[in-house]
């Protein structure tokens, strides 16, 4: 039955997949091309151009359903299609792909949050056991008083990986249901993974009353 | 000389008095000695079941390995919680040891009965008296102030009483046909055959409960390590721990020796003397004992509990029917 | 009545509940892991896992290290399965560069990698039966993972963190003769399952122990994320070399063994049944590995990602073993995310075991085979 099952989300079909297989060989080509004379832009990659595309029809159904205020962004991340969801709609959205017959997103394989100078972003790599997408979904929130609505109604599953971001990126889920620090101490002071922590300027603040602020 | 070995005939004077006091060290000396070879004896079967070589670094094969654990356990600080119950603490292994050496007073190690006490009740006494223990376990269990310590101390309470109840049962049937609660008596009785062929039921019976009364696997829930670390005994250390081991080892001679009386004829044994045929049915059952901890996992609490009363206790009852019918018919 | 009055009485005995702390030092949590569990009697109201005391910062740790430097790093998360772990990350860069690894390495590398699973769920069944009381079993198994670390060691140097993998293929080609002890190995190693299934499988204690104990359906399994073993064990066909092949798993005939209840026992059974698949696996590379050729693809000397995003996950020995690298173009990653299967997998515990036994604890605990210092990373 794997025969059946699509390799790869971007390419839902067997003839698609030749295609992919023969574009992929074309792409490497092109790009070792591309590093020889720097002045050609590399060929786009037809990987990426399906991701692309089906990142399109992904952000049209959450347009249909939310507005178009809700997508910031559709493209691809390397070769899986990406949305970036506002984060208003965020648990919305996700929960919507996850029960939209076209899309069933129901298996969330890795969620992680990076910390960017003017932003941190969570990212969310969800496929469909059924239908064989995976796709990559995206918010983002101010640094400060970082918060994101909590995906724990929708995936129970993301509770600790949720549990984990707060406790090193400082993002306060709303909606979470037992959001404590996971990894390091409850007494911790600061979010490690947020580029700007430092070891040494939490330690070396003052004591006040026998205790670190 | 034969006066130490008749002193349980004699009146009480001091020479027969001496005599029991002596046949109690005796008895004590021979007890430390097997209990000291039962654990290196354990270690090294268990080490040649899984495929490991065991103990061989103290005295030739290992041989003093247990000396020297023994004396490592007698030379260490005796910590006593903080928040224990200290003299219950202190008394637990007390209790929990002497009756496990008591027990040894009735066992007969051989044809002469050399240092045993004839008493006219000695399956009751050791039943009796083995119950003590489990007062030990529990108060030591209890007194730890120790939360795995209470449960282990607990489910031993629950096991060993469950269990006792099919062991005494599966022993009614024995002293049905010899007649006798005598363990002598019982011994001479299995001239003709011994009481594993008509008792077949009753010592599997008596097997499964022995191993439970002993806490052994598949029954070694009270000190299950996976679950409560050590069980009752987890706060000991040192001598009390030492007491602890000291009183199970003890009681699996002790369990050895009363199936080996029972069931398999105790000392009597063509060619081979009497004590050597004792030696030999013990050291079976013995080894039966550690031949099930290098196989079995371990029984579920309440999986235990249920079998006890729902499958043990009515093939007890059953073998005792049986047995008192076919005694009354035949 | 007043038997009445005094059964009422008894019947209104208060009880008290108590919190008991399993771990961070205790035989059976497979490393230094806390649950403290709400216990009234044997039977358990409600359990809450703690994490982290084998916590390293991998994660953060990663950002300030060159690509190459982090492949060390990933030995020490699953450290029972430290082939897949520097597979997986050295995988995930090369997805990102598009780079080809030469065919001996693919091979070699596949070898390496079913074998390593092989010792994972060797050492599974070992600490699983060891929980569940049975002693033999555990140094049993010992013996056979010491065949296949021994292999290793002579492959790679190292026995149990290897650092073998390279972005691009494999550090060193086999040394001469090697292949043939894993040929010989396949055999012996069939001998050996088939052992443990006569040993364990029919045994009645264990099968009480562990048939209908922390049943799940595919249903909860998914939505909880879990993955590997733990997913099959529910019936749900999900195995990344065959869903999603990576490498060359796409050049092989294996079966994807399938749990039917969701029981602690499906899981135990599924282990047994995997370690030959994977020994299927071994034999087909050993037939069709290339006898010479280089086992180190062209990887540019100072490894740089082009910015942007990329994720790509195996399946490892506990479950699905991912790495999300962000690039901003640099040597180093600018955030190195794992997506950790044991991490995963032990959210669903406290759910598990509400209304269970105690006794049961360590028998589903057990079964969903964590291994702490992937689970804390």
């Amino acid at each position: 039955m794997s025969e059946e099952q699509p390799q790869r989300p971007a390419a839902p079909t067997k003839a698609a997949r030749g295609q992919e297989a023969g574009g992929k060989a074309a792409a490497g080509a092109a790009s070792a091309a591309g590093r020889a004379a720097n002045k050609q832009p590399p060929a786009p990659d037809p990987r990426v151009l399906a991701a692309r595309e089906q990142a399109e029809r992904l952000s049209q159904a959450v347009v249909e359903q939310f507005g178009p205020e809700a997508v910031l962004e559709s493209g691809a991340a390397h070769h899986k299609p990406m949305l970036r969801i506002v984060r208003e709609r965020w648990l919305d959205a996700v929960d919507y792909l996850r029960t939209h017959p076209d899309w069933r997103l129901n298996y969330v394989e890795c969620m992680a949050g990076t910390d960017y100078a003017d932003r941190i972003e969570v990212v969310l790599f969800v496929q469909s056991t059924e239908l064989g997408h995976f796709v990559c979904l995206k918010t983002q929130t101010p640094r400060d008083e970082a918060w994101l609505p909590s995906l724990v109604p929708a995936h129970p599953g993301v509770n600790w990986e949720e549990r984990e971001i707060y406790d090193l990126l400082g993002v306060d889920f709303r909606g979470h249901p037992d959001l404590r620090r996971i990894m390091l101490d409850d007494d911790f002071v600061g979010h490690p993974l947020r580029k700007d922590y430092s070891v040494w300027a939490e330690t070396e603040r003052p004591l006040v009353d026998g205790q670190r602020p | 000389m034969a006066w130490l070995w008749q002193w349980h005939n004699a009146g009480l004077s001091w020479l027969p008095f001496l005599g029991m006091v002596i046949g109690a060290i005796v008895v004590l000396l021979i007890g430390l000695g097997v209990v000291t070879y039962e654990i290196y004896f354990e270690r090294k079967v268990l080490g040649w079941m899984q495929g490991r070589i065991g103990p061989n670094r103290v005295g030739p094969l290992g041989l003093f390995q247990s000396f020297a654990d023994i004396l490592k356990l007698l030379i260490k600080e005796d910590v006593v919680p903080e928040k224990a119950d200290r003299s219950l603490f202190l008394l637990a292994p007390v209790i929990a040891f002497i009756p496990s050496f008591m027990v040894l007073a009735v066992i007969p190690f051989s044809r002469t009965h050399v240092f045993t006490a004839n008493l006219s009740i000695g399956a009751l006494y050791y039943l009796a008296l083995s119950a003590i223990t489990i007062h030990g376990v529990m108060l030591g269990g209890w007194a730890s102030n120790n939360k795995y310590a209470l449960i282990g101390g607990m489910r031993s309470a629950a096991q060993m009483l469950s269990y006792e109840i099919p062991l005494g049962l599966s022993l009614v049937g024995v002293v049905l046909m010899a007649g006798s609660l005598n363990l002598n008596d019982i011994v001479s009785a299995q001239r003709t055959w011994w009481f594993v062929i008509p008792q077949i039921l009753g010592f599997l019976v008596f097997l499964v409960a022995a191993t439970a009364e002993l806490n052994r696997t598949p029954f070694d829930l009270p000190e299950a390590e996976s679950e409560l670390v050590a069980g009752y005994h987890v706060e000991y250390t040192g001598f009390r721990f030492a007491f602890f081991m000291l009183t199970e080892y003890l009681y699996l001679f002790a369990m050895a020796g009363l199936a080996a009386t029972l069931f398999l004829g105790g000392w009597l044994g063509p060619w081979l003397p009497g004590w050597l045929w004792f030696a030999i049915k013990v050291a079976a059952f013995i080894f039966f004992q550690f031949w099930l901890r290098a196989t079995m996992p371990r029984l579920r609490v309440d999986q235990l509990m249920s079998f006890s009363w729902k499958v043990l206790l009515p093939v007890a009852l059953l073998n005792l029917v049986i047995t008192a019918v076919v005694k009354a018919w035949v | 009545m007043r038997t009445m009055a005094l059964l009422d009485e008894a019947n209104q005995v208060r009880t008290e509940e108590m919190l008991l702390n399993v771990g961070p030092q205790h035989p059976s949590t497979h490393g230094v892991f806390r649950l403290l569990v709400k216990i009234s009697g044997e039977t358990i109201l409600d359990a809450d896992p703690v994490i982290g005391y084998l916590h390293r910062g991998t994660e953060k740790l990663a950002e300030d290290l060159q690509y190459t430097q982090i492949i060390p790093y990933t030995d020490r998360l699953d450290y029972l399965a430290a082939m897949l772990n520097n597979y997986a990350f050295c995988h995930a860069v090369e997805e990102a560069l598009d780079i080809q690894v030469p065919e001996r390495a693919e091979y070699l590398r596949v070898i390496l990698m079913e074998m390593q699973r092989i010792a994972s769920h060797l050492l599974f069944i070992g600490t699983y039966l060891l929980d569940l009381g049975a002693m033999s079993p555990f140094l049993y198994v010992f013996q056979e993972r010491e065949r296949i670390v021994q292999l290793f060691n002579e492959i790679s140097g190292a026995r149990l963190t290897y650092n073998f993998m390279r972005i691009g293929g494999v550090k060193y080609d086999a040394p001469p003769g090697w292949l043939d002890k894993v040929r010989a190995f396949v055999p012996f190693m069939r001998e050996k399952i088939k052992m443990y299934d006569s040993l364990i499988t029919g045994n009645e204690i264990f099968l009480d122990r562990t048939r209908g104990v922390g049943v799940y359906d595919a249903e909860t399994a998914l939505a909880y994320g879990m993955s590997g073993i733990n997913l099959r064990s529910t019936g749900f066909d999900w195995d990344l070399r065959r869903k999603k092949p990576y490498s060359i798993y796409d050049r092989f005939d294996f079966a994807v063994p399938l749990g039917q209840h969701g029981d602690c026992f499906d899981r135990y059974y599924l282990h047994l049944l995997e370690m030959g698949e994977s020994l299927k696996i071994v034999e087909q590379a050993l037939e069709q590995i290339p006898d010479t050729g280089p086992v180190l693809g062209k990887v540019p000397r100072l490894i740089r990602i082009p910015a942007g995003e990329y994720y790509s996950g195996i399946e490892g020995a506990r479950g699905e073993l991912g790495f999300f690298i962000v690039s901003d173009g640099k040597d180093k990653p600018y955030r190195l995310k794992i997506r950790k299967p044991s991490f995963v997998n032990l959210q669903l515990l406290p759910r598990l075991l509400r209304g269970q036994n105690m006794a049961n604890l360590i028998a589903i605990l057990g079964a969903v085979d964590i291994v702490l210092g992937e689970v804390d990373a």
